[in-house]
């Protein structure tokens, strides 16, 4: 295990060298350094300005800065300045990162809990009524923008609401009274706030991934080892969840890793109409506000999350399949 | 024995049989897919919709009164029959009044007594259809001899511009900058893919590489990150051919891919050897033998990505960073859903109904591709 980790490590080092660059390079297209907004705030002095000038090479040219950039990343840690926060990139997005991961986690869990058992179940019961029924839903699902869904949610939400009073969250991560809460009240206060935009982002993204288990079920169960489990007289649930099951979700669990991508865009929009305090709402103030360095370091870092998240799958199907080595 | 000459007639029924082209087999396999026609013949229903909006729609686009405020005005039900008789009449609509509820100290729309008759092939607002086709005469509308009567089929929006007439302009927005996206993904993914494969080495690994770290990079945070290289107050029609480019840029890396394999593997076969050895130039056995194995591919993914584009291009929108005023996308006018916070939604659910719009189009297109890959696919033909 641990070789495939340290390979898997330097397998990403030109991707993630690769992407910075392009990353960087988009920065660098913008019109203005990053100091100009800077220039334009009587509370920065000019010393300040020179200090940080020197300290990213901005009076280089754009490879030295290049250089700059990465430098004070890998060694300091230090991913530039945000300028509507005049604070270092990293403190502030961190906390985001880190709440939107836990959207992205709780939305993973129910995504599966959603697809796994509807797609076994097309499959096990083919062109049954329901079968059918659950394929035109879901077709119809696929159509909708999950933020479209999640605003028609919140409608039927409000209706509740105002039904019955009962007090269903909506919006944000926590309730007002959450600093007075003990740690157990804070984690069940937090994930109540989750529960319905991932529970909803699940739905949207579901619709496809149930269509190839079921499809992926399907072929698996026409094949010829199944009929011998049967014929050995292995139990229904045996040949299904045992035989068929693990053998039909390889593929998926091979592409868990390229799903992460999906997965964190598509909770952004969620983030934004649910006000959650994610990385998507602080990105679109950063575009507003021009804050570069603020855009690159979320995107870096999420780039990190991916391959990591990436290498993660791998050792997942390793585990899953035997026939796979790690290492 | 005698061979007899055949007659003409069957000759040609028989030819017909033989020689059918792949293009004529999918085709016959479409015809016979209802569904697939049914999503078809409905998106031209709806591009023709677009098209001719500014007809159909009573109001144009950024039309609202000063004086008549009707912000989140409420949709008005038309009336076929007379209040006081029962009997068919005109259609028409009630006056809507303006009241502050003094409980709630919200504004209340309520109809009043008045009727303001709907006439059809009225002159209102001038427009030019597909740029150059000026008029202003409309579907239907009050006319202008009541300027206070209001047709809202779909409610009022923030501003109290009618959502109707918005949400059937926004469409031309909407379906145009999806497909256009992907018409331009296509042509850079087809390029790049060719070059790699044509060129390999150097080339082939960079754009490979490219590829790559496109795809590693999670695709909103690229997108933002390349629309926050353009100012944010750009011209609005140049913000939307910015957006076209991004979307295209984001998107052309799976069809790089799939070129770079197909043109690897077509170009060991031999038809590819027999031109080249006939003396073919690189271009004509490129354009001539190798790219054309694409075709198929090519209409079936793009069929299958237009629902995605569209998808995307309403996210950016809503989002704010797709269509800005005074265009708009089905997605920018969802936005307005958030206007107040959440919890008015419930106060103005019409401002919900132009993402059925693009729930419908995309349901359509997706029925489309389903049909058209399937009509390709010779392990489905019936």
């Amino acid at each position: 295990m641990f070789p495939f980790l340290i390979r898997r490590f330097f397998q990403a080092i030109p991707t993630l060298l690769l992407a910075s660059v392009l990353i960087f390079f988009v920065i660098s297209l913008a019109p203005g350094d990053f100091l100009t907004p800077a220039r334009l705030n009587p509370g920065i002095s000019e010393q300040q300005l020179a200090n940080l000038s020197a300290n990213f090479g901005l009076d280089k040219p754009a490879y030295v800065q290049y250089f700059y950039w990465m430098r004070n990343m890998i060694f300091n840690g230090d991913f530039g300045l945000s300028f509507q926060y005049t604070q270092p990139v990293l403190p502030v997005i961190w906390p985001r990162i880190v709440n939107s991961v836990y959207l992205v986690l709780l939305n993973l869990v129910f995504f599966y809990a959603i697809a796994i058992p509807i797609g076994v179940y097309g499959a096990v019961r083919q062109n049954s009524f329901g079968d059918k029924a659950i394929n035109v839903v879901l077709y119809f699902l696929l159509g909708f923008p999950s933020f479209f869904l999640f605003l028609i949610v919140i409608y039927f939400i409000l209706q509740i609401r105002n039904a019955t009073g009962w007090d269903i969250p909506l919006g944000g991560m926590t309730s007002g009274n959450y600093e007075q809460l003990s740690s157990l009240g804070k984690f069940w206060d937090v994930l109540s706030h989750l529960l319905i935009p991932a529970a909803v982002l699940a739905i949207t993204d579901a619709a496809g991934l149930t269509r190839v288990i079921r499809g992926l079920m399907l072929e698996v169960m026409r094949s010829d080892y199944i009929r011998t489990a049967r014929a050995k007289g292995v139990s229904e649930r045996t040949a299904i969840w045992k035989h068929t099951f693990r053998n039909a979700i390889l593929p998926i669990v091979a592409g868990i890793g390229g799903l992460l991508p999906a997965a964190i865009s598509g909770a952004g929009f969620v983030e934004v109409v649910y006000a959650y305090p994610g990385i998507t709402p602080m990105l679109l103030t950063a575009i507003t506000a021009s804050d570069l360095y603020l855009i690159a370091g979320f995107t870096v870092i999420s780039t990190i999350l991916l391959i990591v998240g990436n290498a993660l799958s791998d050792i997942l199907l390793a585990v899953v399949d035997p026939r796979i080595k790690v290492g | 024995m005698t061979t007899a000459a055949p007659t003409p007639k069957p000759q040609k029924a028989e030819r017909r049989s033989l020689g059918q082209s792949q293009f004529s087999v999918a085709w016959g396999q479409f015809r016979k897919n209802r569904l697939a026609q049914t999503g078809g013949v409905l998106l031209i229903l709806v591009y023709l919709l677009a098209m001719f909006a500014p007809f159909i729609a009573p109001d144009g686009l950024s039309n609202y009164s000063t004086s008549n405020i009707t912000r989140f005005h409420p949709p008005t039900p038309v009336q076929f029959r007379d209040t006081q008789t029962g009997a068919f009449t005109r259609p028409f609509v009630f006056k809507y009044g303006q009241e502050l509820n003094m409980d709630t100290f919200v504004n209340e729309y309520k109809p009043t007594a008045e009727q303001c008759p709907i006439y059809f092939g009225v002159r209102g607002a001038p427009y030019k259809i597909l740029g150059f086709i000026p008029g202003n005469l409309h579907l239907f509308g009050t006319g202008q001899e009541n300027p206070d009567c209001n047709v809202f089929l779909f409610g009022g929006e923030a501003l109290g511009r009618d959502l109707f007439t918005r949400t059937l302009y926004a469409s031309q927005i909407s379906l145009t900058i999806g497909v256009g996206a992907v018409l331009a993904s296509t042509v850079i993914g087809l390029f790049m893919g060719a070059l790699a494969a044509f060129f390999g080495g150097f080339v082939d690994t960079v754009i490979m590489r490219l590829v790559e770290v496109i795809s590693a990079i999670p695709y909103l945070f690229l997108l933002l990150l390349l629309r926050s290289v353009f100012p944010q107050n750009i011209n609005p029609i140049l913000a939307l051919y910015v957006i076209l480019g991004i979307l295209a840029f984001i998107g052309w890396g799976g069809l790089a891919r799939v070129t770079r394999g197909q043109l690897l593997s077509v170009r060991e076969q031999d038809f590819v050897s027999a031109a080249r050895a006939l003396g073919a130039s690189d271009n004509r056995v490129m354009w001539r033998h190798m790219l054309p194995t694409m075709t198929t591919y090519i209409i079936v993914t793009l069929s299958l990505s237009i629902p995605g584009f569209i998808l995307l291009e309403s996210g950016l929108s809503f989002l704010g960073i797709g269509a800005v005023e005074p265009y708009v996308s089905w997605g920018s006018l969802l936005a307005q859903a958030q206007e107040g916070g959440l919890s008015s939604l419930n106060q103005r659910p019409w401002v919900l109904i132009p993402g059925f719009f693009i729930v419908f189009t995309v349901g359509c297109f997706q029925l489309l591709g389903d049909g058209l890959r399937d009509a390709f696919d010779p392990r489905k033909r019936q």
